[in-house]
């Protein structure tokens, strides 16, 4: 396989960045529609698995020397105006896109094409490349979206259970036969057979594995994706699949308020221990409501839990390595 | 212990249960990693499961169901004495301390006895099964249903209100429909711990089973339990439990019934069904009240998760008398 002159990343490089959010776009105060810029980077490189292989992949990245899988968020509002400068250092042509808000169009290889939108509805998007459906999101050209109702900083949308503080589960799976086709310039024609899980870019390292306390390796130590709080401390997840495989999101400790389901707000808010994620672009939000474990005898208010996809083998890496796939931490401290 | 003779990230343990009380209700668990079960074409594929003496044989698939009332004070008794094996059991839906939790890599994989002290407060169709490298060991076969009643006991789904009455019930059935890949069916307790490639991302199942019958035939049709005879005039409660990892769906074969419950919770509003799609480990508690005198074919697909194609399907019935 000829190599280019690609980014050479550990998984621990390049999350390091993520972990940092320096880049993270928030509109924090909501009280007058904001005006938003930012630079997203098209890079590619290797990132080396727990089972030593490296795969492939694209991101949208906050400069051109890392690769930030999945790209960091957008917190935004209803009536804010965004600004992205996409910079396409790759030799293929790529897009950014926002279902329902923005389509670049074509950029073509070595490109750069700013593009400006006024945030128009609530609700969890994507935004990812929508060329080469869908084997350049799945190499890794996605990020999450959040858009708040306008001056609203508590509602998914307006009139929603609120909450107190609002994260992102970001699934991905991975094929590293389609991975290796698409960085050679073929469409995949094998059938796709994940071998790799990911929750927010990272797989998980269980107790006594190599790095397991760290945050930049370790899906259960990333605070992107572990839920810590305390009693009332009302979580809402917005739950993305990049991936092709249809998925069950399993929470302990918590029944979870089941808000939403691919944009639509459901009739009824379900409490659920699972919640179907479906794959190929699915997205749910859910508040996980941080009450009292109700089935603890005595009574507890603290403890650690996990939240996992009991589709299992979505569990595992390399097809062993059970507990290092798509899996975080529920904290009640 | 696997072929390499090694065993990796399992948390072996059996402490003193935090907060001990004298229970109302005990079940006393065992292990049995060598349950035969024969499917229609006469293959014995080889199945995990737990006891309910707390030995370590006697064990059936599914293992056998627990049943308490909402409110009691249950010890689940694990006991896990053979050949360097770990277990645990996580009361799926329930929600208890972590140290009831059954979670390995959070607490311990018990090896030796250890109790897990828990107490259901919501009544509904919950199941059991073991969290070592769940993986393999859930699609081993170690699950069983856990139905909490509430304080009416069986015959009641849910308990009347102020401003509503009791949702009863005559006849029930449970549905708790499986995947198998027999490829799975020779590995190792702790196969792929170390990063062994065994094969563990990819499930392709060629047994499907309703409740421990193999459901592709007509096996599980006219079987205590699993399909029903009902009155007209009387209600019949199908707990539908999708125990496999595959995505389903279920058909209810011209009748429609109303899901009460999901996940053990009550629904604000009950919806009215014909059909039901769930992912894995998803309960629906739907009851029937059939008009008709016949019988009506239950179906459940089972779906590949990436492509949405039928794997396999199972079959039941359910017969209507005058």
């Amino acid at each position: 396989m000829e190599r280019r002159n690609f980014l050479q990343f550990s998984m621990a490089g390049l999350a390091k960045v993520a972990a940092g959010t320096t880049a993270l776009t928030v509109a924090v105060s909501s009280a007058h529609a904001a005006t938003i810029n930012r630079t997203l980077y098209i890079t590619e490189g290797y990132i080396t698995q727990i089972t030593g292989e490296d795969i492939y992949f694209m991101g949208f990245s906050n400069s051109t020397s890392e690769l930030n899988i999945p790209g960091d968020p957008f917190i935004i509002h209803e009536g804010d105006t965004v600004s992205v400068t996409i910079v396409n250092t790759l030799q293929t042509p790529h897009s950014f896109v926002i279902d329902g808000q923005i389509d670049s169009g074509v950029i073509e290889a070595g490109t750069t094409k700013t593009v400006t939108f006024t945030a128009t509805r609530a609700g969890t998007f994507f935004y990812y490349d929508k060329l080469n459906a869908p084997y350049n999101r799945l190499c890794g050209l996605h990020g999450p979206v959040a858009i708040m109702p306008r001056d609203s900083t508590n509602e998914l949308y307006p009139g929603s259970p609120t909450f107190v503080k609002q994260q992102f589960w970001l699934f991905n799976d991975i094929d590293p036969i389609w991975n290796a086709m698409v960085e050679n310039g073929n469409t995949p024609n094998t059938p796709f057979i994940p071998r790799f899980f990911t929750l927010n870019g990272l797989g998980g390292r269980p107790p006594g594995a190599p790095g397991y306390s760290d945050p930049t390796l370790n899906n259960m130590y990333d605070p992107r994706s572990y839920l810590k709080g305390s009693i009332g401390d009302r979580t809402l997840v917005r739950v993305l699949n990049a991936g092709m495989a249809q998925q069950a999101v399993h929470t302990h400790a918590n029944h979870m308020e089941w808000l939403t389901s691919n944009g639509q707000i459901r009739p009824d808010i379900w409490l659920k221990d699972i919640v179907p994620l479906d794959g190929n672009g699915g997205i749910v939000d859910v508040i996980f409501p941080f009450d009292p474990p109700p089935d603890a005898w005595p009574p507890v208010t603290t403890g650690t839990y996990p939240m996992h996809l009991h589709t299992e083998m979505s569990q595992t890496a390399g097809g062993g390595f059970y507990l290092f796939g798509a899996i975080t931490d529920i904290f009640y401290v | 212990m696997n072929d390499n003779n090694t065993t990796c990230y399992i948390y072996p343990d059996s402490p003193a249960t935090p907060g001990v009380v004298t229970p109302d209700v005990t079940f006393d668990l065992g292990i049995d990693m060598n349950i035969p079960v024969k499917m229609d074409d006469g293959k014995k594929i080889t199945m995990w499961g737990f006891t309910n003496d707390g030995s370590m044989n006697g064990g059936t698939f599914p293992s056998a169901p627990m049943r308490i009332n909402a409110g009691t004070i249950v010890h689940t008794r694990l006991t896990v004495d053979g050949n360097m094996w770990n277990h645990t059991v996580h009361h799926h839906g329930i929600e208890p301390a972590d140290h009831a939790d059954g979670v390995g890599h959070i607490t311990w994989d018990v090896d030796g006895t250890y109790t897990y002290q828990w107490r259901p407060m919501h009544a509904g169709t919950y199941f059991y099964h073991c969290h070592t490298n769940t993986v393999l060991h859930a699609e081993m076969g170690m699950y069983g249903a856990l139905i909490v009643d509430p304080p009416e006991g069986p015959g009641t789904l849910v308990s009347p209100t102020a401003s509503s009455s009791a949702i009863t019930y005559d006849v029930e059935s449970f549905w708790v429909v499986d995947e198998i890949d027999s490829r799975w069916h020779t590995l190792e307790w702790d196969a792929g711990t170390c990063g062994e490639d065994v094969g563990l991302h990819l499930l392709e199942p060629d047994y499907f089973v309703i409740t421990g019958v193999d459901g592709s035939g007509t096996s599980a049709m006219n079987v205590a339990s699993i399909s029903a005879t009902v009155k007209i005039g009387e209600k019949l409660l199908a707990r539908y439990v999708c125990a496999g990892y595959h995505p389903q769906h279920i058909k209810f074969g011209g009748l429609t019934g109303t899901v009460y419950l999901s996940d053990g919770r009550e629904l604000p509003n009950p919806i009215q069904v014909t059909e039901l799609k769930a992912v894995s480990a998803e309960r629906y508690d739907v009851i029937f009240e059939p008009t008709e005198v016949g019988e009506f074919i239950v179906t459940c697909d089972i779906l590949d998760w990436i492509t949405g194609n039928v794997l396999g399907t199972i079959k039941t019935n359910i017969i209507v008398t005058a």
